[in-house]
């Protein structure tokens, strides 16, 4: 699975979820710190859309952290203030960059959270949806 | 006179500090962030979008610090902002990408997706909720669980459609009613990081104008429909969602796929149609439009739109009103720069008013002398 979806599950989903991952790693593998979690700010640059250009929206507090897996570097970046997060992110990153077999096994579990995360949304969806406007055209 | 450097009253700022923290703290109650969090969301927006800073925590604690007070915990956001390091700028975000939770039209009944109403305070009667003083822990719990039980009864749930929608705009550019445009991906300047200067870039107006001042920017806004402004907007489109954030990785590239996702952030999105009649060949107009932009953190619509045109008027300087002069507009929005320069005045000015006292003192003098001199 690729990065960017997998950080969205991770993120997204149970936090637990990418701590028992990050667990798995480093019982098998010496896991070290490279940067410990610590607070920064992503600055957000969108695009408008009435001339299609380019402006800056204003920042967001981030938590990111380094662990070094295998000689991999992973990098775990997430919004907010989630030190344990951050660092579990790390490791999952540092173990797909390096291919561990460990990875190959985490499809499945992945899955079945993105699953659970459509189900969620789709229930948040049709919850909204209640509110769209249904026009009655009067006779005047 | 000669002036006499002072100094002073450290004991006396002390106790005005422990003061203002009695003032806090005297009725015994001590307010949780995490309820500020919970239950204050426009204010929590509101102080993310003008201390261009987002995280509802640091918003709330801000808050609470201030006691309420929204400058301030602007203010106080700010300060601890400039102390964080900037360590990623995010790929483009596309507001196209919204996951909507709210989306109407003023200019179209029928829109590609619907009106979706959301959550709104248009529609409530205005009237104080005397029950609210009475809420608690379980009445709150009760009615989460009877709203959940009344959404689970929607029939096919697992075939829910996803709410990222097509924009209003795109679909009047189909139809040829606006102009077609191609991106434009020149980097934006950051008002942040360099100060700005006359005449700006469109990038720097909209930055301003994003993390302004909620009243400022709605006042000049209504001043410019009521006739200090040479506008008649329409609401286009107004969404509020959340919008997903990708960084890349800092040292590799890759596609898009390698992002990295960091989470979501609110928004409320608005924009604005303007009819102009345009000249065209032979002397001939036509009517068409112009769009007005504002896009804001949190939910926070008026100001939204309020930017919308605003953004519009600056994009068509006029001098004979101060809506369109972009120095007018732009150096007096700020929450920390207004507020800040109008509470100095209350700073001791000791020095500058005795030298002012001095002038009128020596003005009377001779004055008074010259009358003296023409009785005589």
């Amino acid at each position: 699975m690729k990065r960017k979806k997998r950080t969205e599950i991770l993120i997204e989903g149970s936090h637990e979820l990418a701590k028992s991952l990050a667990n798995e790693i480093e019982q098998k593998y010496s896991v070290s710190s490279l940067q410990e979690p610590e607070h920064g700010l992503v600055m957000l640059k969108v695009r408008e859309t009435s001339k299609k250009s380019l402006f800056y929206l204003g920042e967001v507090l981030v938590t990111e952290c380094k662990a070094k897996v295998e000689g991999k570097i992973g990098i775990g970046i997430v919004k907010g203030d989630f030190p344990e997060l951050a660092y579990h992110l790390a490791v999952v990153d540092a173990a797909f960059l390096g291919n561990l077999p460990e990875t190959k096994s985490w499809a499945g579990i992945l899955e079945s959270e993105k699953q659970y995360l459509e189900e969620k949304r789709k229930a948040k969806n049709e919850a909204i949806l209640k509110t769209k406007v249904s026009f009655e055209t009067m006779d005047v | 006179m000669g002036y006499v450097a002072v100094k002073g009253g450290t004991q006396a700022i002390e106790e005005a500090i422990k003061r203002l923290k009695y003032e806090r703290l005297h009725k015994e109650q001590v307010l949780e962030t995490g309820q500020i969090e919970a239950g204050m969301r426009g204010l929590i927006d509101q102080v993310m979008s003008e201390s261009s800073l987002y995280n509802e925590k640091l918003a709330a604690l801000a808050i609470k610090q201030a006691e309420g007070n929204p400058e301030e915990a602007v203010f106080l956001l700010r300060a601890y902002r400039s102390t964080l390091p900037r360590k990623h700028c995010s790929q483009i975000i596309e507001s196209e990408d919204m996951k909507v939770e709210r989306r109407i039209s003023a200019s179209f009944k029928d829109i590609p997706g619907g009106q979706i109403l959301g959550a709104a305070t248009d529609y409530t009667h205005r009237l104080l909720d005397f029950n609210l003083m009475n809420e608690t822990e379980k009445t709150v719990k009760e009615w989460l669980s009877a709203y959940a039980i009344e959404n689970s009864s929607i029939e096919e749930l697992m075939n829910g459609p996803e709410l990222v929608l097509p924009k209003v705009l795109d679909y009047l550019r189909k139809e040829g009613l606006i102009p077609p445009l191609e991106n434009n991906d020149a980097e934006p300047d950051d008002v942040t990081r360099e100060s700005l200067e006359f005449p700006s870039s469109r990038s720097q107006r909209l930055q301003i104008l994003t993390r302004g001042e909620t009243g400022a920017v709605t006042s000049l806004a209504y001043a410019v429909i009521r006739g200090y402004g040479a506008l008649h907007p329409t609401v286009g489109e107004l969404r509020v969602g959340s919008l997903p954030i990708y960084v890349g990785h800092p040292n590799e590239e890759g596609s898009d796929e390698d992002e990295y996702y960091i989470g979501n952030i609110k928004a409320t999105e608005a924009e604005m149609l303007m009819p102009f009649m345009a000249e065209k060949e032979k002397g001939s107009k036509e009517l068409e439009f112009e769009i007005g932009y504002g896009l804001c953190f949190g939910q926070n619509e008026t100001k939204a739109i309020a930017m919308g045109i605003l953004d519009n008027c600056l994009e068509h300087p006029d001098n004979s009103f101060p809506s369109h002069n972009e120095e007018f507009v732009l150096l007096h929005i700020d929450s920390v720069e207004s507020t800040g320069f109008i509470s100095h005045l209350k700073m001791p000015h000791y020095v500058t008013f005795q030298s002012k006292l001095d002038s009128v003192r020596k003005t009377k003098g001779k004055t008074e002398e010259r009358e003296e001199v023409r009785s005589i």
